[in-house]
């Protein structure tokens, strides 16, 4: 299965993407994904972390890394008995017009694809439709209706998108999760996000997708701005929140401590 | 310097010696001519007039005035008082005229001991706003020379008292109208209190540009001392108000993204004129759009933010201008600007924006102590926005830190040195350990490590607090936008 989505995601979109890809990796499944920044690195990552195999599609050669970044990674995948491919010949630079190419290749490649945050004319949006030409299964997590990451997801899901909450949604479409279905209408099993304990009373008024500036979460708390500044750079270098743009956000924690 | 002339027997020539550039040589006709107008005898054979010393570049039309009258009082065989100096460009007609920078050549002039200045009347004021120089206000050769040989003496030009200073006419925006955005209100009283230089993010619209014109507000009135340098370099530019020469407004300068290196920083041909850094001295450099200045412009930006000076070297030699100024840079977060709005898409790619930053990354952006995101407020909603405190109180807390610094140590905690920082800063346990935990965390530099200390000194002295504790600390690295995990 395949999971896509922005390049610029909120640490919730990361925190999905690197969950689910870690759950379906122990459950056995081939995490594919193109990577790329943000969304593609995350379900890399987590499909490492939850020692499975994951392979990535490239859009340049495979000889060529890019992100450069992400070289680190690329060794990574092949180290975990993974894989990169590359419809491109070797020494291929990144080139924009190849990328919906290769978003066509991951689609070809997989069985289920899920979206994770996709704003509008997000390159996974590209994938989501080849997957219904090529009468692929398309999968999309929901977002906060705030955020712009979410008009894409949310456009998949009314038209008929599959709704993955957890790792069981997707192997649930993969059949192969057995009979056992999740119970529409039970709460869903939630992604196992572990929150900070929060020993700081700031920590509840901040989301994990849209930031908050410091005069903001002063102007909620009645505090002086000088001190919410401070108070929020003693909780980034905690890790429990993170700059997001102009603001801050709730920095979401998978199981294991990200690199 | 020094303006001999000799009229001899030969050939009838007039020459000037004395590495003199053309705009002097150029002075020939003039004198000539002003000379004659004036009813006064011009030489009818050789006549030489020598500019001493010898080994020195003389530029400028001001040597007009000294060289027609060391002329003319060669003819009549007369001398003036000594300890006497001459500026000043000639009509035709004989009327003395304008020159640009009589303000720093009078002060100069009273240092080396000299007594009495004749200047053009439009610029006497200006020269009289020195202490102990006579200033003789000069509107016509013939006046000049009638004052010299005392047939009709000018009345002396009386002392320029300094303008009164009123308080709040020191800016054209008052913080009272900016709504909301108390982070950075917070940091422009921060920048003001300690000297620090500022950068302000966020997208087009957000009010960047009305934050940055409240800071000279802040800012106490200029002194004396700090009047008078402005005035010299406005002074050299002839750009000094003949009414008003000494002003108490700190300068304001907000130079467009196309400008020359020549324009920032100083130059021309000859000897460099002062730059848009050196007419924002004690002041406000303001940079829009600092990521669209040409990169080797702004690397030039360097120096000055380090020492408060800049030296330019040109072909008419070397010399030194003030620049102590506070930046004020702005820029948006991505190309197209809209990153992190929450009304409209950014449409940059994460590589876009990558490369956007990191023209701006690096020995600038290190040497910007304050960094804050602006967000913009919907037209709508801003009425909704609480409105803050004026500027006046702001200016008040603002002058009281900088009191406290100055009677510390003499100068801002920005200009302190980090052998005095340790000395008069020291740093509990904690705040040390804090400071050094975000300093291995995002791989800050010595320079970084110390910027963020004294912005914590800042803090601390804006809350009249001798000890800087934990959270001066924290809040000073609350600024260090640009700070990533390493």
């Amino acid at each position: 299965m395949a999971i896509v989505g922005s390049r610029r995601p909120s640490p919730y979109g990361e925190a999905v993407a690197e969950q689910l890809a870690a759950d379906l990796a122990r459950a056995g499944v081939i995490v594919v994904s193109g990577l790329a920044l943000g969304i593609d690195a995350a379900a890399h990552r987590g499909a490492l972390n939850g020692g499975g195999i994951t392979v990535a599609v490239m859009g340049t050669g495979v000889d060529v890394v890019y992100p450069a970044a992400h070289s680190r990674l690329a060794d990574d995948i092949l180290a975990g008995g993974g894989a990169l491919v590359s419809q491109f010949p070797d020494g291929t630079v990144p080139r924009r017009q190849n990328f919906p190419a290769r978003n066509w290749t991951m689609a070809a490649l997989s069985d289920v694809v899920v979206v994770v945050e996709a704003g509008e004319g997000s390159g996974a949006l590209i994938t989501a439709e080849a997957a219904l030409h090529l009468h692929k299964e398309v999968m999309a997590v929901p977002g906060s209706v705030f955020s712009a990451l979410s008009v894409g997801t949310h456009g998949l899901l009314r038209d008929g998108a599959g709704l993955v909450q957890n790792a069981r949604d997707v192997l649930a479409a993969l059949n192969l999760a057995g009979e056992v279905l999740d119970d529409p209408l039970a709460t869903p099993k939630r992604l196992g996000f572990e929150l900070r304990p929060e020993r700081d009373g700031i920590l509840g008024h901040l989301s994990d997708v849209l930031p908050m500036s410091a005069a903001d979460i002063a102007r909620r708390l009645q505090l002086p701005v000088s001190e919410v500044l401070g108070r929020m750079t003693a909780l980034e270098l905690d890790g429990a929140v993170r700059r997001l743009d102009a603001g801050y956000v709730r920095a979401l924690r998978s199981g294991k401590e990200r690199a | 310097m020094e303006v001999q002339a000799d009229a001899s027997t030969g050939a009838v020539v007039f020459n000037i010696v004395g590495l003199a550039a053309t705009s002097v040589k150029e002075a020939r006709e003039r004198v000539r001519s002003a000379i004659r107008n004036s009813g006064l005898e011009f030489p009818h054979h050789r006549l030489t007039v020598n500019l001493a010393p010898a080994e020195l570049r003389k530029e400028g039309s001001g040597l007009d005035l000294p060289m027609a009258v060391a002329v003319a009082l060669a003819m009549m065989r007369k001398a003036p008082q000594p300890r006497s100096a001459f500026l000043g460009e000639l009509a035709l007609d004989g009327s003395v005229c304008h020159v640009d920078g009589v303000l720093v050549a009078a002060r100069w002039l009273q240092r080396r001991g000299y007594e009495r200045v004749f200047v053009p009347a439009s610029d006497a004021a200006e020269a009289a706003l020195v202490d102990g120089l006579e200033v003789i206000p000069c509107t016509t050769l013939a006046a000049v020379i009638a004052h010299i040989i005392r047939t009709q003496p000018i009345a002396p030009q009386p002392p320029t008292a300094p303008a009164l200073v009123s308080d709040g006419e020191n800016s054209e925006c008052d913080l009272l109208e900016v709504h909301g955005q108390e982070e950075a209100r917070r940091a422009l009283e921060v920048a003001a209190a300690g000297g620090h230089h500022l950068m302000l993010s966020g997208p087009p619209g957000a009010g960047k540009t009305m934050l940055a014109r409240c800071l000279p507000g802040i800012l106490p009135p200029l002194e004396l001392a700090e009047a008078l340098e402005v005035a010299q370099v406005k002074s050299l530019l002839g750009d000094l108000s003949s009414t008003r020469p000494l002003d108490w407004t700190r300068p304001f300068r907000a130079p467009h993204h196309g400008v020359s290196m020549a324009g920032l920083i100083g130059g021309g041909a000859g000897l460099a004129q002062p730059g848009e850094i050196s007419r924002a001295h004690h002041g406000v450099l303001f940079l829009d759009e600092l990521a669209e200045f040409q990169a080797n412009v702004l690397q030039a930006l360097r120096q000055p933010l380090e020492t408060g000076r800049v030296s330019i070297t040109r072909s008419g030699g070397s010399v030194a201008y003030p620049a102590r100024f506070t930046l004020v840079a702005a820029t948006n977060p991505c190309p197209c600007g809209w990153a992190g709005d929450t009304r409209r898409a950014c449409r940059c790619t994460p590589a876009m924006i990558d490369a956007y930053q990191r023209r701006l990354s690096g020995p600038l952006l290190d040497r910007i102590d304050l960094k804050v995101g602006v967000r913009r407020v919907p037209l709508g909603a801003l009425a909704a926005e609480p409105a803050g405190e004026s500027s006046a109180p702001v200016r008040e807390r603002v002058l009281a830190a900088r009191r406290r610094q100055l009677g510390r140590q003499g100068c801002l905690n920005a200009q302190l040195k980090p052998a005095r920082l340790r000395q008069l800063a020291s740093l509990d346990a904690g705040s040390r350990q804090t400071l050094e935990r975000w300093a291995e965390q995002r791989g800050l530099t010595a320079r970084g490590f110390h910027r963020a200390w004294r912005v914590a000194r800042t803090s601390a002295d804006l809350e009249s607090s001798d000890r800087i504790a934990e959270r001066h600390i924290l809040e000073a690295l609350g600024y260090r936008l640009h700070d990533v995990a390493a």
